[in-house]
């Protein structure tokens, strides 16, 4: 369930991307499709990663749900039974290669067990080989929920054949107090060097999760501390860690001498070292890449190009690269708003949302694409739907004062529109839409939120009447992006909406299509009954699309093999990067 | 004297407990549940529950002050569970007195992440002290001494555009014009003198420390020309004229070690609250000190991390003051303690 | 028990300017002998004509009198402007940005004869307007900072310096547990959860003229941070000055008069520390807005679309090359504001004590 946590700051991992703008050189070195410039990376030098503001929350693989420190992690020290290749094909970047384990797993009943068997000739760190049961014990974490905080581990939650206790939350309470300890250990099973997983229910896309997320990594029982190991980094790849993760500062990667190169089908391992750097505000970062001096020749980063700075991006020159991400931003009107439980009101502030001026100030077209579906056009199940398809980018005022007419609401209609605010973007873009609101006879007032604003919109009885909500799929399926936002039964209790902030509920009809989509085993079929769960989601106005975020980057002069992969959903691949000594 | 002291540090070990009352019943009675902020989004009420439970949310105020004054006299461990004891005791993190808490965001004692952001805050306060001392009192002294001619009406008319500008602009200036745009200096980083040696560290220094002791030396040019000029209306700088004392040895051996007196004093409190961390210079320079932590710290709601930092920066200036009230009494014979 | 140090508490460690450094006012009350010669002359006339006398012959201090006097007219004709329609700091004009990103069309951040100080970029709104409404946000959140500081300021140092004993003790205890917290930090770990308490207070309450509901929460909490560590300077100023006052003539014959507690604070008292508190208070103006536009750096303040210099500013630091009109154009008008209150309160001072330092 990734998500966005401000308009300019996406997250979260998810398929597909891609490339608008293949800058440069291009497709030079084999299979790096895309996205590529500069010329061919060769071992040796020093790379930097600028990691901006917003620093890493966890290193802790089962912790960890935040697309950039996913990826990364995974490129550099981090392996799991399967991964995506470095490539920037829709297809086979998206397909998950063994990388662990000896294959991409076994299922002999549609997905409802999954087998994988460990290579035995993998070490961590330390020398020590990585076994079938690092995988188990990495996997029991994730039910350590008072300790094991911030990670996907929902996803296991539901699928995983535990039973649930009384408290809605699995039996099974982790390694740590292993209360339930024998469930899991039916659950999961270790044979020699194969893990086999139990599932409730078919789980036809399971190995792209393991691939997509770290949740399921492998862990070492006996370095285990806990939430004192939030920045520990147990690495069993290329790198390993030099001294200590310090917060707000970063942190050294060396070569990790026990990773063994014949091994590993997927990571180049360039660099001598890789020295993350966190902190340093966008415009510092940009300012100093764009001259392309000093240690910023040396430098990627997964921070966007502030459109303050966008005009200068031709001083890059092929060292700009543009990329479609996965995300896609849109708003919810509250159905528990007076205003807006009456679906003339929702009618009226749809087609008076104006999506070109919320793209024009938060960058313009090369920084936003309009877009007609919470669905991202590069996961299976994307149509342009029915509902938002026809209105033009810059919305239908005239249309929208007829609408309102018709809405039950007294006039003029007050709404509170409450969005994460605090960057100008975020600023800027909440104006734009109060003014298109404002002229089709709304009036609104705009309630920016920062640190808070999960907390506030997150509770059904808030006073909002609109909210903003970003979005991308955690791996390519509508599975990963209509339940989380849309399906009441797993969001909304009494005291939290979850991830429906809108309050939106589809009643029976909708709950159908949903639990249809799920149980279908053939996943093309599985898109379409997605795409028409998107449709109904259109037709009660649930939510109003708006846009695609588009990333633009600069890397500096003296990288080589750049590449925005989409099996890293179009940040820079740091499998395959180089830099020049 | 002795008497003195004992009584001095016995107030202000009454006025911290005091204060570290204040601070957990302002932050730990907010009806703000902390707790969904750690647990994140996908949370559920019991998730919360056992979130709260582990972070000891769930306790009384008053216990949960007592449990950290306890751990800074004689240690804690987290979380103190004898559950866990037996089952995990490897993840019971050991925080030895005086322990100022455990971060679950960061995953480290409180000691440990002060510890690390101590010396850069350090750095950063002696760098800009003595550029400040250095500057206020030159010029400050300078202006007095001509007073109301061209040079100190200029030196005023500075000091006062200088306490202007906010210290971020100023800040931003620098580093975006000066580090980065004109490539005057290298873009400051902290360096430590162990990593850099001192010319990395200075090096590294230069712009926050300007940054920072512009605003002050603006501050102390000021209150330097007024008590020196204020000295020299004194009745024994008159007294001393009329002796027929050299004019030079007026103004250096009277006026001005009876002006500097109060400057040095208060120097010494600036200085004990800027070793807590300049939160903007810091800020804007992207320095790893205590300033940046709390503001990491309160961006994401790290309740022990920001009491720690609140409670030892507090502690800092409390002590500043009673060195500073003896000082004040070494310096100036007037004073007598009693 | 040693003198306390006549320390004006800087400030907590930080570059916030929340209170005046170097500036513990010690002005002698007015009766003081008149060295000046401009003033001999006008001798006979009551101490508050003479401070007047004096402040208008310093022609620094008049210059900058009639300057913030142009400031407050401006801060108040704003808010009446864009209820006219005059000003219109809110619509955007995205037309006026260039094609391919946010920066405004045109050279000075797309000066025209429309906007005469160009558009902001990203919305295109007319920065004069928005520079306009911020000047008053912005003295409306010093001003009311201000007035409340020194009323809480001078009620405790009033009843200090009045009751003396274990009243004045404790009101001393509490000056020294206010001055030994972090600010700044205080100010970033309480934003939060206080801005989300007051957001649900004020929820019902009407918009207050240009200032929207969210505006008044963030605001509150910004007017409440200035005035809770802000008072304790006042609160020592006054009190020195009642102690000195107390002893004298007509408060001993007030006292035999019997007069009560009430009057003589409020009656007797007060009257005779306005001088130095009316001198604090013009010199704690400048500091607050100062403190507005570092506050809103952090994050901590009013937010847009109400324009505040500090979020104005807080917006524009990204634009240093993007846009350098918009970034050095809030920034020097913040100054400017600060140099000229300042000057006022400079001369106020001067003039109501000859004595110091001129």
């Amino acid at each position: 369930m990734a998500f966005t946590k401000k308009p300019l700051a996406a997250l979260a991992a998810t398929a597909l991307a891609a490339t608008l703008a293949a800058c440069g050189g291009g497709s030079g070195d084999d299979d790096n499709g895309g996205g590529s410039s500069s010329g061919k990376a060769e071992k040796g030098g020093d790379a930097i990663f600028f990691v901006g503001p917003r620093t890493v929350e966890h290193w802790d693989p089962q912790r960890m749900y935040i697309g950039r420190d996913l990826n990364n992690s995974g490129r550099l020290f981090y392996r799991s039974l399967v991964a995506l290749p470095a490539s920037n094909d829709p297809v086979e970047g998206t397909t998950p290669v063994p990388d662990l384990a000896t294959d991409t797993g076994t299922t002999e009943d549609a997905g409802k067990t999954w087998s994988f068997t460990v290579r035995d000739d993998v070490k961590w760190e330390d020398g020590q080989p990585i076994t079938c049961e690092d995988f188990k014990y990495g996997a029991s974490r994730n039910f350590a929920t008072d300790v094991i905080i911030g990670g996907p581990a929902n996803y296991l939650f539901t699928y995983l054949d535990i039973p649930t206790g009384d408290d809605d939350l699995p039996a099974y309470k982790g390694p740590y107090s292993k209360k339930g300890q024998e469930l899991y250990d039916q659950a999961v099973t270790c044979e020699g060097q194969t893990i086999t997983y139990r599932f409730k229910k078919a789980w036809p896309d399971f190995p792209l999760s393991i691939a997509q997320l770290r949740y399921l990594d492998p862990y070492r029982a006996d370095l285990d501390k806990g939430d004192a190991n939030n920045f520990e980094i147990i690495s069993n790849g290329p790198y390993k860690l030099d001294g200590d993760w310090k917060e707000g500062t970063g942190g050294k990667f060396v070569r990790n001498e026990n990773w063994d190169e014949s091994t590993d089908p997927i990571r180049k391992a360039f660099p001598d070292t890789w020295d993350f750097r966190e902190g340093d505000t966008d415009e510092a970062i940009y300012e100093q890449l764009l001259a392309d001096s000093g240690d910023a020749q040396y430098a990627v980063t997964e921070r966007r190009l502030p459109p303050a700075l966008f005009s200068r991006k031709d001083e890059a020159g092929d060292r700009y690269t543009q990329v479609e991400s996965p995300y896609v931003d849109y708003v919810l009107p509250n159905f528990n708003s007076p205003v807006f439980k009456d679906a003339n009101c929702r009618e009226a502030l749809k087609l008076a949302t104006d999506r070109a001026g919320w793209i024009k100030a938060g960058g313009g077209d090369n920084y936003f694409k309009a877009t007609d579906s919470v669905i991202n056009p590069s996961v299976p199940g994307y149509e342009p739907n029915p509902a938002f398809a026809d209105i033009p980018a810059a919305g239908d005022p005239d249309g929208a004062a007829a609408a309102l007419e018709k809405c039950s609401a007294p006039k003029p209609v007050k709404i509170k529109f409450t969005y994460s605010g605090g960057t100008p973007t975020s600023d800027n873009q909440a104006s734009a839409l109060k003014a298109a609101w404002d002229k089709a006879g709304f009036e609104t007032e705009l309630d920016p939120l920062e640190d808070t604003y999960y907390a506030v919109i997150q509770k059904p009885d808030a006073d909002f009447d609109v909210t903003w909500g970003g979005w991308g799929a955690d791996w390519a399926s509508a599975g990963t992006v209509i339940p989380p936002l849309f399906d009441s039964r797993i969001n909304i209790t009494p005291d939290s909406n979850g991830n429906d902030y809108g309050n939106y509920k589809g009643g029976p009809e909708v709950n159908q299509l949903i639990d249809d989509a799920y149980a279908e085993p053939d996943l093309d079929a599985a898109a379409d009954k997605w795409a028409a769960v998107d449709a109904k989601l259109g037709e009660d106005i649930a939510y109003i699309p708006l846009e695609i975020t588009i990333f633009n980057f600069v890397h500096g002069g003296k990288v080589t093999g750049y590449a925005n992969n989409v099996s890293v959903n179009g940040y820079a691949d740091l499998a395959v990067l180089g830099v020049e000594k | 004297m002795l008497a003195y002291v004992i009584r001095r540090v016995f107030a202000g070990v009454i006025m911290l407990i005091v204060m570290s009352i204040v601070t957990f019943a302002l932050f730990f009675l907010t009806p703000i549940d902390q707790e969904s902020f750690i647990c994140g989004k996908n949370c559920s009420a019991a998730q919360k529950k056992e979130t709260a439970a582990a972070m000891g949310y769930d306790d009384s105020f008053i216990n949960q002050w007592s449990d950290f004054a306890k751990g800074v006299v004689v240690g804690r461990d987290f979380p103190d569970d004898p559950k866990l004891r037996e089952t995990a005791p490897q993840t019971i993190v050991r925080c030895d007195a005086p322990c100022l808490g455990y971060s679950r965001e960061r995953g480290d004692t409180v000691t440990n992440l002060i510890k690390d952001t101590f010396p850069v805050s350090f750095s950063l306060a002696v760098a800009a002290f003595i550029l400040w001392m250095a500057g206020g009192i030159l010029f400050g002294v300078l202006a007095a001494l001509k007073k109301g001619t061209f040079i100190d009406r200029g030196v005023v008319g500075l000091s006062l555009i200088g306490f202007a500008f906010p210290t971020f602009f100023v800040g931003l200036l620098l580093y975006k014009f000066v580090a980065i745009q004109w490539g005057l200096t290298e873009i400051p980083r902290y360096t430590s003198i162990a990593e850099g040696g001192i010319g990395g560290w200075l090096s590294g220094l230069t712009l926050p420390a300007i940054t920072l002791c512009l605003f002050f030396m603006a501050a102390y040019v000021r209150m330097t020309r007024s008590y020196v000029i204020e000295s020299f209306q004194e009745d024994y700088v008159r007294t001393a004229r009329a002796k027929g004392l050299p004019e030079r040895t007026v103004t250096f051996k009277h006026a001005l070690r009876a002006a500097l007196t109060p400057i040095v004093t208060m120097a010494g409190l600036d200085f004990a609250g800027l070793m807590g961390g300049a939160i903007i210079t810091e800020s804007v320079f992207n320095y790893p000190g205590m300033g940046k932590l709390a503001v990491l710290a309160s961006s994401d709601f790290d309740l022990p991390t920001t009491v720690g930092l609140v409670i030892l920066l507090a502690a800092f200036v409390i002590m500043a003051n009673i060195v500073v009230d003896l000082l004040y009494a070494v310096i100036d014979p007037r004073v007598r303690l009693g | 028990m040693a003198p306390r140090v006549r320390v004006a508490s800087v400030t907590h460690g930080d570059e916030v300017k929340m209170t005046i450094p170097g500036s513990e006012l010690e002005i002698h009350e007015a009766a003081v002998p008149i060295e000046d010669d401009a003033v001999v002359k006008v001798a006979g006339r009551s101490p508050t004509q003479l401070a007047i006398a004096r402040f208008r012959a310093d022609k620094l201090s008049m210059i900058s009198f009639v300057l913030s006097v142009l400031i407050v007219l401006c801060a108040i004709a704003a808010p009446i402007l864009v209820a006219m329609g005059v000003l219109n700091p809110n619509e955007p004009h995205q037309n006026l940005l260039s094609d391919d990103g946010v920066l405004p069309k045109g050279a000075f951040g797309g000066v025209s004869w429309d906007h005469p100080l160009g558009v902001d970029p990203s919305l295109g709104r007319d920065l004069l307007s928005r520079l306009m409404l911020a000047i008053s946000s912005s003295l409306a959140i010093a001003l009311t900072g201000t007035v409340i500081t020194v009323i809480i300021g001078s009620i405790l140092g009033i009843v200090a310096g009045f009751s003396g004993g274990f009243i004045d003790a404790t009101i001393g205890r509490i000056i020294d547990l206010t001055l030994s917290f972090p600010q700044t930090m205080m100010l970033l770990a309480m934003a939060a959860p206080t801005v989300l308490l007051l957001r649900n207070e004020v929820s019902d309450a009407p918009g207050l003229g240009f200032l929207g509901k969210a505006d008044l929460a963030n605001g509150v909490f910004v007017i409440g941070i200035l005035a809770v560590f802000g008072w304790p300077p006042v609160a020592r100023v006054v009190r020195g000055q009642v102690l000195s006052i107390r002893e004298r003539e007509f408060i001993e014959a007030a006292r035999l008069f019997g007069a009560s507690r009430r009057r003589l604070y409020f009656r007797e008292v007060l009257p005779n520390v306005w001088a130095p508190v009316l001198v604090y208070l013009t010199l704690l103006v400048p500091a607050y807005i100062s403190a507005e536009a570092a506050f809103n750096f952090l994050g901590v303040g009013i937010k847009p679309p109400t324009p505040t210099l500090g979020n104005i500013l807080a917006h524009s630091k990204d634009y240093t090359s993007g846009d350098p009109t918009y970034f050095f154009l809030p920034g020097f008008l913040l100054a400017l504001i600060v140099v000229v209150f300042n000057l006022v309160g400079d001369g106020a001072r001067d003039a109501l004590d000859p004595k110091s330092h001129r």
